[in-house]
């Protein structure tokens, strides 16, 4: 009981939020993070995509030990790692004993091990592109590579007003706790209190609901009194958002570097 | 008649309220989703998937394109962006399935009053997004593992443990959080969030402008044919591999057959968004001249 009792203080609300924050702005002073967001969706342009089309062993384990390294760079929190790789072990698990079980021999080991690298290489390289930017820099990156103007408003206007939802929705939920009566009996594993807190939780939404639309409302004329609607589509207004970017240096290295491992790696394996 | 007519069509700032509004809620609820645990039985996963109601209530109380569009760009942005989760380039294949399918549970509903018609709207919103995703993960498999059709039991376990999982969230998911919750919530919503924003309340008669721009008969039409490319592909494939289990397979030709059919439901469903966007920009542009 006393277990369960500190697994619900560290899950409270409040260190939920704080984890937020954490990563969305701890870790923007490392050598990856300094780079411009153009340099950083070229790359991951590469590595999102190829690894798919990629069945040499060599080649691939190449990928997976370069992107490793990467975000080991970008210092990336331990509990995002922890459930990348229990999810990745978790699905190429559970698909090798479906497969054995359907009359499948250990011989499916070996690609669906290929699989799971192609799998982490894809990941580590989302986690090391997108982790490292802080969202004012994501915005303005998706904002350079044409992506409407509406989505970057929506990412920092959601990294201003989730702090505020999550403590509205706490209150309301903790007020039909206070209001309402919690089941006598637990039931079978709990599945009464279960139950309860299921219900609770989606009713919660209700006031919610009507709350946040007229917040809605006065964000929407408050954007309005400031002229959003033109500067959504006025060229002259992206043009001075976009002039805090700038490639440097750093950027043609990190580039340059990338490039001349994937030939040697690609060398490699065509010839062993 | 038709000066009544104009006044129901939404201004830009009504649209960009209804797509805020679906964009924080659903945002929220997916964090909170991913803060629950999910409990095992077996192999049946007892997990609060996502909690459809809301992006359901939306799209059938308001405009559908903003609350789908908005409902995915908040998940992706608190649920993926937020906690660090973001994918890349998988979350447009989770961003077009959902928000595509929420959008045809918007159109389904000409009334909102009408029980039948939203049960029916949640639960079909729920299975063609669950389908899609089905179908994307199995291609997954396909397209990442090199020799698939010759390794014996990978076939069939891909199709089972992923249909599984479809059956699991459709019933589970689909009736508890996204049927239930919608007919308790659309009821007591309609009339009283819409003058929130500014707006009249849907009813049959205003429905049918936004139907005229958007003509849902010619999109449904050619999502069916996108789906009829993915499934028809699909099905073949199973079959081959059930029944002639030792026939060897021509693989250039098979591999090939794969890509061709891939890019025309890639090129099918792109055009379809394409037909969408370029409709509601002539439509707007329309507006925007009278």
């Amino acid at each position: 009981m006393d277990y369960a009792k500190n697994m619900m203080d560290k899950l409270s609300i409040e260190q939920a939020k704080i984890e937020l924050l954490n990563t969305a702005y701890a870790n923007d002073r490392t050598a990856i993070a300094r780079l411009d967001p153009r340099t950083l969706f070229l790359w991951y342009a590469f590595f999102g995509i190829a690894p798919w089309f990629i069945h040499n062993t060599i080649i691939l384990a190449g990928l997976l030990a370069f992107t490793v390294t990467t975000t080991i760079m970008t210092k990336v929190s331990r509990l995002i790692l922890l459930i990348l790789i229990l999810g990745l072990l978790g699905q190429g698990g559970y698909l090798l004993i479906a497969s054995l079980f359907f009359g499948g021999d250990l011989a499916v080991l070996q690609p669906l091990l290929l699989l799971t690298v192609k799998l982490a290489v894809i990941s580590l390289a989302s986690i090391t592109v997108f982790c490292s930017m802080s969202p004012e820099k994501l915005s303005i990156g998706l904002l350079s590579i044409g992506v409407p103007g509406q989505v970057s408003f929506s990412i920092s206007y959601g990294y201003r007003m989730l702090p505020v939802l999550l403590e509205e929705y706490n209150h309301v939920f903790m007020c039909y706790r206070l209001r309402g009566k919690a089941p006598e009996k637990k039931g079978l594993l709990y599945w009464r209190m279960a139950a309860y807190f299921v219900k609770l939780s989606v009713i919660s939404f209700y006031p919610l609901l009507l709350s946040t639309a007229k917040r809605a409302r006065t964000t929407v004329e408050a954007l309005e009194t400031k002229g959003s609607k033109n500067a959504f589509t006025n060229p002259a207004v992206k043009k001075l958002k976009l002039s805090s970017l700038r490639m440097g240096g750093q950027d043609y290295f990190f580039l340059a570097i990338s490039f001349t491992f994937i030939t040697a790696l690609f060398l490699l394996g065509h010839y062993y | 008649m038709q000066t009544v007519k104009e006044r129901y069509t939404l201004t830009q700032s009504q649209k960009m309220m209804v797509f805020i509004l679906s964009m924080s809620l659903y945002g929220l609820s997916n964090m909170i989703t991913e803060l629950v645990p999910s409990v095992y039985v077996g192999p049946v996963e007892f997990s609060i998937e996502y909690f459809a109601f809301i992006p359901l209530t939306l799209c059938i109380l308001f405009h559908p394109l903003y609350a789908a569009i908005g409902a995915s760009l908040g998940e992706v942005i608190f649920g993926e962006l937020m906690l660090g989760q973001f994918g890349g380039f998988g979350e447009l294949e989770k961003f077009i399935s959902f928000s595509l399918a929420m959008y045809i549970a918007g159109i389904m509903v000409t009334d909102p009053k009408n029980r039948q018609q939203v049960g029916m709207a949640a639960l079909s919103g729920v299975i063609i997004h669950q389908l899609i995703s089905m179908m994307v993960d199995i291609g997954k498999v396909w397209i990442g593992v090199d020799d698939f059709e010759t390794l014996p039991g990978l076939a069939e376990s891909v199709v089972v443990v992923e249909g599984f999982a479809f059956f699991n969230d459709v019933l589970f998911s689909g009736i508890l959080f996204a049927l239930i919750p919608t007919l308790y919530f659309v009821p007591r919503l309609y009339g009283k969030i819409e003058p929130l924003l500014g707006m009249k309340p849907r009813t049959r008669e205003n429905t049918h402008s936004t139907r005229g721009i958007l003509r849902p008969k010619l999109v449904i039409a050619a999502v069916l044919l996108a789906f009829a490319a993915f499934g028809f592909e699909f099905l073949s494939e199973t079959d081959l591999n059930i029944f002639e289990w030792e026939a060897p397979f021509a693989e250039q030709l098979e591999t090939n057959l794969i890509w061709i059919s891939i890019g025309v439901a890639a090129v099918l469903s792109l055009s379809i968004l394409f037909a969408i966007i370029s409709r509601n920009k002539k439509a707007k542009d329309r507006i925007a001249h009278e």
